[in-house]
């Protein structure tokens, strides 16, 4: 790595999902310089990470790919990977940001992306981009479509074995690089740190993690992908095809007694959209949606919902509240219904998603002068007229990170923080670098 | 705008190089380098087949640009990894070595040879993709960019906080803005409502605001009483015809009359009219306007009742929600219960979903013969807004709220859910199909209707509430607008809104290029997203303006007037609406039709491409002629041949 | 190459938003396929008259695969346009007694590593059993 002192931008984007790279695009476009700064070893976000989107059911890395082409490739877009976020403040006209650059170990220079290490190292881990349902190694590509392709060390597995040092073709491996903390400077800042999914391990009610066959709404995207651990959906408790699956709504949201009072937003939209693609991996399966509302809000959302009831999704009204293991992998659910008769019913499923609730990818604390919402997302002060406005001035914010968003509404906000922040630049005397 | 020069032939001069890469192994662990290289040589065209370990190290561009700057080679193959990853490199290498950038072509035979196979199959398969490569870069010709001068004017079609905020943006950003409004007033329906859901800013300080900048900013320039009568042109070069006129019918009689009673002047803010920026023009005027972009911002109307839909007409005491808001804002009296027209309403009943989440088969058609399939998004939140208002202002008035699904989704959305539910607002669920029936009541209590419902949260009980009156939540429908679709050949969608490109990932731009839509001419949105939508819009708009100039890509098609003869196939194939067109042209000293593309609105798909008789038309960079070289290459096995060599 | 058996060249067009990166993931992920397949960017397929994919067989490519974007391609209605187009391929095939299995039209998507593996090994069997173009 080379010794990064001192940078200087324009315009500094803090996450590199969809709303961060859109943000950066729209500022790139109007010829600002731009620095987007990713905690991940590689930008795309949640969204990459999908099998394919509601409500057009485009496949998920098709339409995010280009996008992080096009930031990767935009000559006034600098990308910034796995780097930690210190401090950011305001001095004066700057911002400063102090920043984390984290060891890969390996080269980003030299590293051209072959694999060779991955192939050679012989340690298997389970992969977190796969929902820990498949494997990666010590030394690997974060995941097929990863920006930048480039490998990097995974230090608490690794054994030292250097057989990835002897097979680099280009002497990439450095198991000697360090943490390395340098300055960012920049005139405004966009906020698009985004959402992270509530952890299942403090979830009594659904079995802390510990039912195989209960699995996230993430892990099921995997499940659904082209590329996911199992090329088909199997349930992970025998790798048997599940006959009925259920989703359960509301898993952590809309529910004081969670700690998470508001409506999580996409769940609905995206367990709908599961169900729908269930139905064309597995035919045969049962399907059913057990819920309180049905929010499907958005354009073409509702023709989407009534699309899956004609598809013979079962919805069914009522709260779930308790989930446990049942007969040879099965899943027992009790809930409260709200149809037919009422009261508590219990019935099994193969498989059970949790629509777990959004939480904010990041929350200021002490190391800037945001503050955030009763929600703990970045908290905006004008949030009608001018929705991307934050506290501090010049800094502004987009898409998950003020509260949970698809991914539509996440690039609309990009565009308009993207558009406060040109002006915050010209009202400056910033001038576009031509 | 096409260019008059035959592009058919190879050029005779043509030197290609081809740089094979080892990729340290990665391809020639399973390539012969050495022999592609070989094979290359032998390709008609090629002068020069080098290879490396890495050639995308600067060393090795150092050497691509040494062979260019000697004049060795005029055309590059590359033969390494995906395209994806590095073509964009070696093009910015040609343009370091003062070589045009499009003289290039990428081999991949890393992810799609190495990789994948193995042996002197993987050697023979990259030795036929390298020469086909070679082929194609012999017919390539250096490309421009193309260049759209751009009129660095935006205007913007609305009034409404879309217009306003996207008119407000673009002039902070420094650029000129024309917002075009059909009524007298700015404000749109906002200027309806008197405090906004769910935070309770209230209406006027949000138009105010906006008002306020957008009349005294010296970019923007605002007229009122203004529709677009006729539109030309195209990304960066729109012309637009503006009729300025007093409004015809008595449409805005009302929200004048209430302005001259309210004593307010020109510019200030009044309740449920707006702020009037001038005085309605006398005659006729009629003006064009030049535009780099255009915002779209024309906005919604609330969905009016049919006649009898919920005994809307047929009783007095069914209202619209924008009926009670105004109806509440005029309320007296301080008592527990509130009055309106003075009449005492002890119980209201709150129904959700009128004209919107219709379901074909299930529910009665509206009057223009259509269904409003979508969900409205922002009903729940201000009916549940207004039920909170009522129960905190009137303890005493009971509120029942019918409902399908509550969507309060939004950020502080779920709190005024929770708050109603807090307050004693009782709440019914039924199901499509199962409308509440909204009747007289034909019991001698003192509340005038009743409402009956099979409610899903009592399993389905038959319920009767009678009330004092009955609000009916209705959604948003996009204002009429055919005329300036038709114009501006903008596409609309089933639910009738103005449809973008993609609905994901482009969700203010239109299949016309330049043109961008903001708020709620394009969906639902409540103020907060249709002021989002603004900025992203204005983004857009800013992205063409600044600059004044657009460059875009040259693959664009190209017609060969050596060869037309204007059949007009092309024409009738191409997917983008005046890409081509048959033109009169002077050839030889005769006026011919001849086809004639419009690089700025051409996508390059090559549609045209393929019916062309003549082969007259290609997308440049892409051309028929080069896919056949390629081919031909793949097919052919003369270079692959032992020759004795001189 | 697998010397006894006939392997007869099956050309891919493949798009440069969909297919083509896709074919770049089946490589990324070492899944290996048949290699006498030749792929080719395209822009869109569309670009390709009736003639081009005849001249094709013509020259001895035993199999096309068209792996388009499908409905998702970039340039709306252009699928429409080229399956039209496609359809009238068909009956020309058949004048000059190819068999029209020869030429198929798909959609991969950028991650469908399967459905490519899957889709290039099918025509690599239908071209080893049917032998070179115009035999049949
Ligand atoms: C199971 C599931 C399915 C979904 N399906 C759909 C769907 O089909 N359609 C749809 O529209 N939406 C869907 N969504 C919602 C979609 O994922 C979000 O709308 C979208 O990801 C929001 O984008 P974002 O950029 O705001 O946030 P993110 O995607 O979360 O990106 C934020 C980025 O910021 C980075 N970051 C965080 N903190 C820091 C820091 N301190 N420093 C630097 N970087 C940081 C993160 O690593 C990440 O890369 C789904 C969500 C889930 C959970």
């Amino acid at each position: 790595m080379g010794v990064q002192q001192n940078l200087k931008f324009d315009a500094l984007v803090l996450g590199g999902g969809i709303a961060g790279l859109e943000a950066a695009l729209n500022l790139a476009e109007q010829d600002f310089s731009v620095a987007v700064v990713e905690k991940d070893a590689s930008i795309g976000g949640k969204m990459i990470r999908l099998s394919k989107v509601f409500p057009t059911l485009d496949c998920s890395s098709c339409i995010t790919t280009p996008k992080m082409a096009a930031a990767a490739h935009h000559p006034k877009v600098t990308l910034l990977t796995y780097c930690e976020l210190q401090s950011l403040e305001r001095r004066g006209d700057e911002l400063v940001a102090l920043i984390t650059q984290k060891p890969r170990y390996v080269d980003l220079e030299k590293c051209i992306g072959c694999r060779q290490c991955e192939y050679q190292c012989p340690v298997l881990v389970p992969d977190a981009e796969q929902g820990g349902l498949a494997a990666r190694k010590a030394i690997y590509i974060p995941f097929s479509n990863a920006i930048p392709q480039k490998a990097l060390i995974d230090p608490e597995n690794c054994i030292l074995c250097g057989r990835c040092e002897k097979v680099c073709p280009t002497q990439a491996v450095d198991f000697f690089q360090k943490v390395e903390d340098f300055t960012l400077t920049a005139a405004t800042a966009v906020i698009a740190t985004g959402f992270e999914m509530m952890p299942l391990e403090d979830k009594v009610q659904y079995g802390q993690g510990q039912i195989p066959d209960v699995i996230t709404a993430l892990q099921m995207e995997r499940l659904l992908a082209p590329h996911g651990p199992y090329n088909r959906v199997l349930r992970p408790y025998d790798g048997k095809e599940p006959d009925s699956v259920a989703f359960i709504q509301c898993a952590g949201s809309r529910d004081q007694s969670m700690g998470v009072p508001y409506c999580s937003r996409v769940c609905c939209m995206y367990a709908i959209k599961q169900a729908m693609l269930l139905s064309g991996s597995l035919p045969l399966a049962d399907l059913t949606v057990y819920y309180l509302d049905i929010r499907a809000f958005g354009k073409g959302y509702e023709q989407f919902f009534q699309n899956a009831q004609a598809m013979g999704v079962n919805f069914v009204k009522g709260k779930v509240a308790y989930v446990e293991p049942g007969e040879g992998g099965a899943v027992r659910l009790r809930y409260e219904s709200q149809e037919a008769e009422g009261g508590v019913q219990v019935v099994e499923h193969d498989l059970v998603v949790l629509s777990l609730g959004l939480l904010p990818g990041w929350t200021p604390g002490a190391s800037c002068a945001l503050s955030t919402g009763a929600d703990n997302f970045i908290k905006t002060v004008k949030p009608k007229l001018a929705p991307a406005l934050t506290e501090l001035s010049g800094v502004f914010v987009a898409g998950a990170a003020s509260g949970p968003k698809d991914i539509v509404d996440s690039i609309v906000e990009a565009g308009a923080a993207a558009m406060e922040a040109c002006r915050y630049l010209a009202a400056r005397g910033f001038k576009a670098a031509g | 705008m096409a260019k008059k020069k035959k592009k058919t032939e190879p050029a005779p001069e043509a030197k290609v190089g081809v740089y094979v890469c080892h990729c340290g192994g990665n391809i020639s662990d399973a390539v012969e380098v050495d022999q592609v290289c070989q094979h290359a040589r032998r390709v008609p065209g090629v002068v020069v087949a080098r290879d490396n370990m890495f050639l995308c190290s600067d060393p090795c561009q150092e050497m691509i640009i040494e062979d260019l700057k000697s004049g060795l080679v005029d055309r590059v193959v590359v033969a390494s990894c995906s395209p994806s990853l590095h073509e964009a490199t070696f093009r910015r290498a040609l343009a370091r070595a003062g070589a045009n950038p499009y003289v290039y072509e990428h081999a991949n035979l890393r992810e799609q040879v190495s990789w994948v196979h193995h042996g002197a199959a993987a050697t023979e398969k990259a030795s036929r993709l390298v020469a086909a490569a070679a082929a194609k870069a012999r017919l390539l010709r250096p490309l421009e960019s193309i260049r759209v001068e751009v009129q660095r004017q935006a205007v913007v079609i609305g009034g409404g906080v879309a217009g306003l905020k996207a008119a407000l943006e673009l002039g902070e950003r420094g650029l000129a803005v024309v917002l075009v409004e059909k009524s007298p007033f700015l404000g749109g329906q906002v200027a309806q409502l008197q405090r906004l859901a769910p935070f309770g800013e209230t209406a006027a300080e949000v138009i105010s605001e906006l008002t306020g900048a957008v009349l005294k900013h010296p970019a923007i320039t605002v007229h009122t009483c203004a529709e677009v009568e006729d539109f030309a042109g195209y990304i960066g070069n729109f012309k637009i015809k503006v009729v300025r006129q007093s409004p015809a019918g008595a449409v805005y009689a009302d929200r004048l009359a209430r302005l001259s009673r309210s004593g307010r002047g020109l510019g200030e803010y009044v309740p449920f009219v707006g702020v009037m920026p001038a005085a309605i023009p006398e005659g006729r005027e009629e003006f064009d306007l030049e535009a780099g972009a255009i915002v779209l911002a024309t906005g919604f109307r609330p969905y009016q009742p049919r006649a009898g839909e919920y005994g809307y007409r047929d009783f007095p005491e069914v209202v619209t929600l924008p009926e009670l808001i105004r109806q509440l804002a005029a309320a007296e009296g301080a008592g527990d219960t509130l009055v309106l027209n003075g009449r005492l309403i002890r119980q209201a009943a709150l129904i959700h979903c009128v004209g919107s989440r219709q379901i074909p088969g299930v529910h009665a058609e509206n009057e223009g013969g259509y269904l409003n399939e979508y969900c409205s998004r922002t009903c729940c939140s201000a009916t549940l807004y207004a039920a909170n208002q009522i129960r905190e202002q009137y303890p005493k008035t009971r509120i029942f709220d019918f409902y399908r699904d509550i969507r309060t989704y939004g950020r502080g959305q779920e709190e005024l859910y929770t708050e109603a539910a807090r307050n004693g607002t009782l709440f019914f669920r039924f199901e499509a199909g199962e409308e509440p029936q909204v009747s007289r009541n034909p019991h001698r209590t003192s509340n005038p209707l009743l409402v009956k419902v099979r409610d899903v949260l009592t399993f389905g009980e038959e319920l009767e509430v009678p009330v004092d009156l009955v609000v009916l939540a209705v959604g948003q429908e996009p204002n009429d607008i055919a005329h300036l679709v038709e114009n501006l050949k903008i596409p609309v969608g089933a639910d009738r809104f103005l449809q973008e490109v993609h609905p994901k990932l482009r969700p203010v731009e239109v299949s016309v290029a330049g043109i961008l839509l903001a708020g709620t001419c394009q969906a639902p949105f409540d103020v907060g997203e249709t002021c989002a939508a603004a900025g992203a819009a204005a983004v857009k708009a800013a992205a063409i303006l600044t600059r004044g100039y657009v460059e875009l890509d040259p693959f664009v098609a190209e017609v060969d007037l050596s060869r037309c003869v204007g059949t007009g196939a092309c024409v009738e194939a191409c997917l983008a609406e005046g890409a081509l067109a048959l033109v009169n042209l002077e050839v030889e000293g005769q006026m011919v039709r001849r086809a004639q593309v419009n690089p700025a609105l051409c996508l390059g798909c090559g549609a045209c491409v393929a019916v062309c008789p003549e082969n007259a038309i290609n997308v440049q960079g892409w051309t028929l002629k080069q896919y056949e070289a390629m081919v031909d290459m793949i097919v052919s096995d003369e270079y692959l041949e032992e020759r004795a060599e001189g | 190459m697998e010397a006894e058996k006939y392997a007869g060249k099956i050309l891919i067009l493949a798009t440069e938003t969909c297919a083509y990166p896709g074919a770049d993931a089946v490589g990324q992920g070492h899944q290996s396929y048949p290699a006498n397949t030749y792929l080719l960017r395209v822009k869109d397929p569309v670009l390709f008259p009736e003639k081009f994919y005849l001249d094709c067989f013509a020259k001895g490519v035993a199999g096309i695969i068209i792996m388009s974007c499908g409905v998702e391609s970039p340039y709306p209605g252009s699928y429409e346009a080229l399956a039209r187009r496609i359809d009238r391929v068909y009956p020309l095939m058949k004048a000059k007694g190819l068999d029209i299995r020869r030429l198929r039209l798909t959609a991969i998507c950028t991650v469908c590593t399967r459905a490519f593996v899957n889709e290039v090994r099918q025509m690599h069997d239908l071209v080893s059993e049917l032998g070179p173009p115009g035999r049949e």
